[in-house]
């Protein structure tokens, strides 16, 4: 694949590893992540058939007991959509890191805005879906499964709020006089490893509580 | 292509069409997923399946959105340490509580005409 033109950032850190000690801060971050979530996901995986076992719903998906099929709650196709409009804020948070190290601003402005316009708008997926769930009686403290589903995704919601949050300060500072500064690139580089992990972990989510049935 | 310094890494990264084909790409597998989930294939190679498209399209985030193949192999080896960590982890607690597991699992299974366990405990009350 064709690499883009060299991008120059000034006032760069020199370190000992030969890398950034920002953005290797935020990989470091980013790994204690994949404990955090790993951890929840397995809690999920060990707890999620308690419920069948116990043949008291509501159920994730469909499930037959004792010859009765009982509809499950998660709603895939919904999900999917949800999805899809993560997957997206992804492809415009590369183009706002792009638009900030070509020195593009209007491009990182407008792919900024994009990026948390698609968070908010899943977060949106996510609050119906939660309500849907409790207007079918399943909560937090319904049974195990409603447990570890509601921390796990959530943690996840929690984490694309904060994301969102984190964009919009990025895109309030591009408005200032001085824009975002000589390091732009640098900081929506790092602000884009943050976003890019909550969608890898969602990818993940998606597969393991939506797509796998039982 | 990992490169030794950082300095350099910076330098490296795709053109918009080509993190715009990548997007389309992620598309296209997660339309593959919601097949596969829907298709009726047998339980084992639907899991089998549904783990290695997700496994991909973890893994073309990870290199060319998050930019981790033009990345200081420093980088490299810190996440993905930190993710093998997090798989034992989670392997290890599933072998701890397979037992709850595979209980789960073989009332999941339970053919028509058949009965289930009988629940052991009363449901919890609802908030």
């Amino acid at each position: 694949m064709a690499h883009a033109p060299a991008v120059v950032h000034s006032g760069r850190h020199q370190t000992s590893t030969g890398t950034d000690n920002r953005k290797l801060l935020m990989w470091m971050f980013l790994g204690s992540e994949c404990l955090f979530f790993g951890s929840l996901i397995a809690s999920y995986l060990i707890f999620k058939n308690d419920v069948i076992a116990r043949g008291v719903g509501p159920f994730a998906h469909l499930v037959v007991i004792g010859g009765e099929e009982q509809h499950g709650v998660l709603d895939i196709p919904l999900t999917s959509v949800s999805t899809f409009v993560l997957l997206m804020s992804s492809v415009t948070m590369v183009f706002a890191v792009y638009g900030a190290q070509q020195r593009l601003p209007k491009m990182m402005k407008l792919a900024l805005l994009a990026t948390i316009i698609l968070g908010i708008g899943f977060l949106g997926f996510q609050v119906f879906e939660f309500r849907t769930f409790g207007a079918e009686g399943l909560n937090l403290g319904t049974n195990l499964f409603g447990a570890t589903f509601f921390v796990l995704t959530g943690f996840h919601g929690t984490h694309v709020g904060i994301g969102v949050l984190y964009l919009a300060c990025l895109l309030a500072g591009s408005f200032r006089r001085t824009g975002l500064g000589p390091e732009a690139g640098h900081h929506v580089e790092i602000a884009g490893l943050y976003w890019h992990f909550v969608d890898i972990v969602w990818i993940v989510i998606f597969t393991i509580i939506y797509l796998i049935p039982g | 292509m990992a490169h030794s310094s950082g300095h350099e890494a910076e330098q490296h990264g795709l053109q918009p069409r080509q993190y715009l084909l990548i997007g389309l790409a992620l598309t296209l597998i997660t339309l593959v997923e919601l097949w596969v989930s829907y298709s009726g294939m047998p339980y084992g190679l639907l899991v089998g399946t549904l783990m290695i498209l997700s496994a991909v399209k973890f893994v073309v985030v990870v290199a060319y959105f998050m930019h981790l193949r033009f990345e200081s192999s420093l980088m490299t080896k810190l996440f993905a340490g930190s993710f093998v960590l997090a798989a034992l982890i989670m392997f290890a607690l599933l072998a701890l509580f397979w037992g709850d597991l595979a209980t789960g699992i073989r009332a999941n299974r339970i053919p028509p005409g058949e009965t289930a366990p009988p629940p052991a405990s009363a449901p919890a009350k609802a908030h």
